[in-house]
């Protein structure tokens, strides 16, 4: 049952993708609005977040389907589901671990965001959309991935602590 | 379908892709550490065990006189017990040559001779045979958690050490540890093959140093690694089990190993799930041949492939044992998932080139100012990314196996490295259509020696 409901879970992110991208501009606007001055403006159509609006230079950042943390959830859900099946005693831990790590992934994603936006407040904007989105934006994917899967690992694998 | 679809999709195959590469880099950053800090250990007294090698043989004449000559001189007080499989060559009569010897019969050296229907029905029912004659020989009386049985391909060469270093007091000197697999190295390393052309000499060489990297470097650490999660394996050759250990999942029919193309790692997960522990040492090894021929390779792996997916099977029952950690437990999992990600990986990795072939095709200026303004650097990384974990054991093969500080070389050796992994990507489609065209027999691969022009390179059951 808690299987299923896993897997059902995965199925309806995918569904509801573009609600999530909308989301997930939202928070990064929300971040930005708090760590900037210079305005930001969310539009929820169009998946878009405007930064730097009272500048020279104001830049929008589209959340396509490829840039959301949406899909990325996925393999962690296939993975919960795989190991709630072979051991569901252990559903309460993963349960934790999926919820800890789905954070992390669109913490990651959101650390991607500011990084391009860092990159182009400090570089301007083609040059530092050109590294953020390109290296910089990459090398934070990569290392946040990895960080997430030793975090799932971690917390869905841990031995209990024996009481005394 | 629409483009949002497909946008949707390629997503989906992009975020499997880059979790499946990142995982694997995670996993090669976990497995490399332990295996660079791992020191030797102290040894044991091999007089307080009883040792005995199983060799099974299936037309093997061109190298069992040496191996038995071999392990007969080597370990004077260990019992070799070899298994002629039906052998269609001379096997069983160089065996009995060896036996009379000096006007008398070697008390040490004892001859497994089975036949058809039975025999050549696969390696596990060959050590099987062994087994039971080993247990008439024994007799009742024999303290059976004292003896041990080590499992040797006919061509391996086990080196002079092994038992001490087994019978120490964290391996068969611990009464909870019920099998233990030695390094595994290739002793044609130098020896380039009798070949015409130096094209083949050099690419055979080559193969089999690829074979001794592989054996010495990555699956040494993964084996290392998995001293942490209570995992460790067992292998084909330089396999050593302790008796009770085998009598407690041989069952009524008196059959410790099972049928699979892998029956060595089936045997490892049977010890593990009756609650054995199993260790590793790479301070003592077994040498055997590396292979020159790419086709032999290949044949060989397939079956490995194969007999990897054969043993998914085993997952259930690993998930269920109480003694299975589930770090343990995933870890396996993960080991069984390989060949089923190595086809997913076929299929999802090259879907972006696809596209960008289809797109090139469609407009190559723009793709070229796409490549050119910034997308090369996605390239370079993920290029990395997959190549990295490949080659960095080059590197740490020539320091640490070889001990030659060439790091230029290692990388070379890492490169080579790399595309002798992608070999992985063939050899799992064998193996599965293999699997679904239900052709389960025992391919065993032939030895260098046997030269079979216009035969085939592997013998089915």
């Amino acid at each position: 049952m808690a299987v299923l409901a896993v897997l059902a879970l995965a199925v309806v992110l995918v569904f509801v993708e573009r609600a999530y991208r909308v989301f997930e501009v939202q928070i990064s606007g929300l971040i930005l609005s708090v760590i900037t001055t210079s305005g930001v403006e969310v539009v929820g159509e169009r998946e878009t977040v405007y930064f730097g609006l009272s500048g020279a230079t104001p830049l929008g950042l589209r959340m396509t389907p490829e840039c959301s943390s949406v899909f990325m959830l996925l393999p962690l859900f296939l993975v919960t589901a795989i190991m709630l099946w072979f051991r569901p005693v252990n559903a309460r831990r993963l349960f934790f671990s999926l919820a800890v790590s789905a954070l992390a992934v669109i913490l990651v994603n959101q650390l991607r965001v500011l990084a391009i936006v860092g990159l182009v407040n400090w570089l301007g904007v083609d040059e530092g959309y050109y590294w953020g989105h390109t290296l910089l934006g990459s090398m934070v994917s990569v290392l946040g991935g990895a960080i997430t899967l030793v975090l799932f690992v971690w917390l869905s694998t841990r031995k209990t602590k024996q009481v005394a | 379908m629409n483009v949002n679809t497909l946008k949707v999709l390629l997503s989906i195959t992009q975020a499997f892709a880059l979790t499946m590469s990142v995982a694997f880099i995670v996993y090669v950053v976990v497995i490399v550490v332990p295996y660079l800090r791992r020191k030797p250990a102290p040894v044991g007294d091999p007089a307080d065990f009883s040792w005995h090698f199983f060799v099974p043989c299936r037309d093997e004449q061109t190298v069992i006189r040496e191996t038995v000559r071999y392990l007969r001189a080597t370990f004077k007080h260990a019992h070799v017990w070899v298994v002629d499989d039906d052998s269609e060559d001379r096997t069983a009569r160089v065996v009995r040559s060896l036996w009379r010897r000096n006007g008398g019969f070697d008390p040490y050296l004892h001859l497994v001779p089975r036949r058809r229907p039975e025999a050549r029905t696969g390696k596990g029912d060959a050590l099987n045979a062994a087994y039971q004659e080993l247990n008439g020989w024994l007799g009742e009386d024999a303290r059976r958690d004292e003896v041990v049985v080590v499992v040797v391909d006919a061509d391996g060469r086990p080196a002079a050490n092994c038992l001490e270093v087994c019978a120490a007091e964290h391996l068969f000197g611990d009464s909870g540890i019920g099998a233990v697999q030695l390094d595994v190295r290739m002793s044609n390393v130098t020896t380039p093959p009798l070949r015409k052309s130096w094209i083949s000499r050099a690419f055979g060489l080559k193969l089999a140093q690829m074979q001794d990297l592989e054996f010495r470097t990555a699956i040494a650490a993964i084996q290392t690694s998995r001293g942490f999660t209570g995992t460790i394996s067992m292998g084909g050759n330089g396999q050593f089990t302790r008796l009770t250990a085998l009598d407690s999942i041989a069952g009524d029919t008196a059959q410790p190993w099972r049928g699979s193309l892998l029956e060595d790692f089936e045997l490892g997960v049977h010890l593990l799930t009756a609650g054995w522990r199993t260790g590793f040492t790479p301070d003592s090894h077994v040498a055997q041949e590396g292979l020159y021929s790419l086709r032999r390779f290949l044949v060989q792996r397939t079956r490995w492939g194969q007999g990897t997916m054969q043993c998914a099977r085993y997952l259930r029952r690993i998930w269920d044992s109480p003694h299975v950690s589930t770090l343990g437990a995933a870890e396996m999992m993960y080991y069984l998932a390989q060949p089923w990600m190595q086809l997913l990986g076929s299929l999802l990795y090259p879907i972006p080139f696809i596209l960008l072939l289809v797109s090139t095709a469609g407009d190559p200026a723009q793709v070229w100012a796409w490549f050119s303004e910034g997308a090369w650097i996605l390239f370079a990384i993920y290029g990395s990314f997959g190549l990295l974990p490949f080659i960095v054991w080059g590197p740490i093969y020539q320091v640490k196996c070889l001990r030659n500080k060439n790091i230029l070389r290692g990388i070379g050796m890492g490169m080579a490295y790399a595309l002798y992994i992608y070999t992985f990507y063939i050899t799992s489609w064998r193996a599965l259509f293999r699997l679904v065209r239900g052709r389960n027999g025992w391919s065993k691969t032939r030895r260098n020696t046997e030269h079979t022009p216009g035969v085939k390179v592997a013998l089915d059951s």
